[in-house]
């Protein structure tokens, strides 16, 4: 079949898809492009779903397609179009109805759900969210109009982003944090200290090795919290961010390969011929420590969409792997970055702390010296990009570790050795 | 379209005298006057920033406007996005100040705007005939050429090199 006819058919309209979509566009002009949806909104950033609840931002805000790099034409995004199963040898995608939509190149990019424990009693009650999609921010925001009280189970970056929002609206917020501290996937806890003191002048209230067993409800929804500790506390709602896991139920049938999320070579291609797999539903691999990791990130997600989007249009491209951390944000105030491996306590890594009143930084090299494998940066992150750089392409740190270990590094460094 | 101009860093010529960060800051400022940009609030930034290497090399870094620009794909809001000219731009309405492309920028060269909690970077001064820092370097060190007039430059440095060389 001549390439200016190819059908390419993209499940799910996210990070992944749509970077997909815009690579395809850029690598093939005349390809049928369809993106399939399940959710009922044009596609958007999702990373910004906070901003609807402290009400910073609108759904227009928050509209992908025209913006930053996703100006691609015709990229035909279906919505309301729930993919409910793949046949890879007759090449068609079952959408929720019954349509069969017929491809030559298919792309899964349906992304990660919401890790409900099975353990909590009582998640079904109204009032109950795990913040996903901009229908479930939405939700929350008209809930939190009508609360006092949230109680926000786990203590990672969703949560605090969350967290944030409601403080924002003026609402008395605690946070329930399993780990001995917050933020525990991103750091140990003594690199966290700065952010836990910002969190707490922010007015967070913050309990740490504790989680939830119960939720307590009655007709109207919920009213309250029981912890494993016999505490009862009392609130009008929840937010639970235990983490995401792969959507891949509707591969049953298939015979894609899933192991834990579906599982692609190093050009993102999965074993069933044509069927291409990216972002936070593929499993990946990290550089540094070559472990198979699933992502939960925008940023990886855009990038391993790309990949894909190439490989499927012929222009073979290598995804590279990213770090299992890899994460930048602002939290009260204070920003941080945290990178690469940074959990490092009983390990042999070679690691250099250094910390003011109002920055903290760690910088973790590997065993013999010579390769810089993580970073934590907390109050000055500037120049980040540089470290994750010379992180990403192993580089020999031997004639710059001193600028790398004061956090003076500069590309002059690198261009001039 | 035709081919764009960048700004070109020649290495050899730059004595670090900083010039090109004070015309940038001026050129960022609302007065476009040095005497108040210094009091304005926000306080106006330099977008390109001159590094010393040792053990005596300085060099002028700014923002390379990639052709496979890592921060607008990293940017989790849609505020980064490239101009017909070919100019990689930070839109402050939009940024967010999640400094995702801080931590993916390989040159190190998009700030951090505290006081407005923006990132910023160079936007090649779109309001200019030349660049701020272009105009203001004392010794050439930064040129504001197209790729091909650039590249044409170095080969006839380098052929008159060789041509007195050979004693030409």
């Amino acid at each position: 079949m001549a390439n200016n006819e190819r059908r390419y058919v993209i499940i799910g309209a996210s990070a992944a898809g749509m970077a997909a979509a815009e690579a395809i566009r850029q690598s093939d002009s005349t390809g049928f492009i369809t993106v399939l949806s399940e959710e009922p909104v044009q596609p958007y950033f999702r990373p910004m779903i906070p901003f609807l609840i402290s009400g910073k931002k609108s759904v227009a805000d928050m509209t992908l397609v025209g913006q930053g790099p996703y100006s691609g034409t015709g990229i035909d995004v279906r919505l309301n179009s729930k993919a409910e199963a793949i046949d890879t040898k007759n090449q068609t995608v079952t959408v929720q109805g019954g349509d069969l939509v017929l491809y030559d190149r298919l792309l899964i990019a349906t992304g990660s759900r919401p890790y409900i424990p099975p353990e909590i009693e009582g998640t079904e009650a109204a009032g109950v969210f795990a913040l996903r999609t901009l229908t479930d921010a939405l939700a929350a925001a008209d809930c939190a109009a009508q609360a006092d009280h949230v109680v926000m189970l786990g203590g990672g970056l969703l949560n605090l982003k969350a967290a944030f929002a409601l403080l924002e609206r003026g609402l008395d917020v605690t946070l329930v944090v399993y780990s001995p501290e917050v933020l525990s996937q991103l750091m140990e806890p003594d690199d966290a200290v700065l952010i836990r003191d910002a969190l707490n002048k922010a007015g967070l209230k913050i309990m740490t090795d504790c989680s939830a067993t119960h939720i307590l409800s009655q007709a109207g929804g919920v009213n309250g919290v029981l912890l494993n500790s016999g505490q009862e506390m009392f609130c009008q709602m929840v937010c639970i961010g235990k983490g995401v896991f792969p959507n891949v139920n509707f591969l049953e049938q298939s015979d894609v390969q899933v192991d834990q999320g579906v599982v692609v070579d190093r050009f993102t291609a999965c074993n069933a011929a044509n069927v291409f797999a990216a972002g936070d539903v593929a499993v990946t691999f990290d550089p540094i420590t070559s472990d198979r990791i699933v992502t939960g990130l925008w940023t990886n997600a855009v990038e391993m969409g790309r990949c894909a989007g190439y490989n499927m249009a012929g222009r073979t491209t290598e995804y590279t792997g990213t770090f299992g951390i890899l994460n930048a944000t602002q939290v009260a105030d204070e920003p941080f970055v945290s990178m690469g491996i940074v959990h490092t306590s009983g390990t042999d890594y070679e690691t250099h702390v250094f910390s003011t009143r109002n920055t903290y930084r760690k910088l973790v090299f590997s065993e013999d010296g010579e390769r810089l494998v993580g970073a934590v940066f907390v109050g000055d992150i500037s120049h980040a990009g540089l470290y994750r750089y010379v992180m990403r392409e192993k580089m020999d740190v031997a004639k710059i570790k001193p600028f790398i270990i004061k956090h003076t590094l500069h590309y002059g460094h690198l261009l001039l050795p | 379209m035709a081919q764009p101009k960048e700004i070109f860093v020649r290495l050899d010529r730059c004595m670090g005298c900083h010039s090109c960060e004070l015309a940038c800051a001026v050129e960022h400022s609302q007065s476009k006057s040095l005497y108040s940009a210094i009091s304005e609030k926000p306080t106006p930034q330099s977008r390109v920033y001159v590094e010393w290497v040792p053990p005596d090399n300085r060099l002028p870094v700014l923002c390379r406007h990639c052709e496979d620009a890592p921060c607008m794909h990293a940017c989790i809001c849609g505020a980064i996005s490239r101009t017909e000219e070919g100019v990689v731009m930070t839109n402050a309405d939009k940024c967010i100040g999640c400094w995702t492309c801080v931590m993916v920028c390989p040159y190190g060269v998009i700030g951090r705007h505290l006081q407005e909690h923006k990132a910023y970077r160079c936007d090649r001064c779109p309001d200019l005939e030349i660049p701020a820092c272009v105009n203001s370097c004392p010794t050439k060190a930064l040129v504001y050429r197209t790729v091909d007039e650039f590249s044409k430059d170095v080969r006839r440095v380098a052929s008159r090199e060789m041509l007195s060389g050979e004693g030409g």
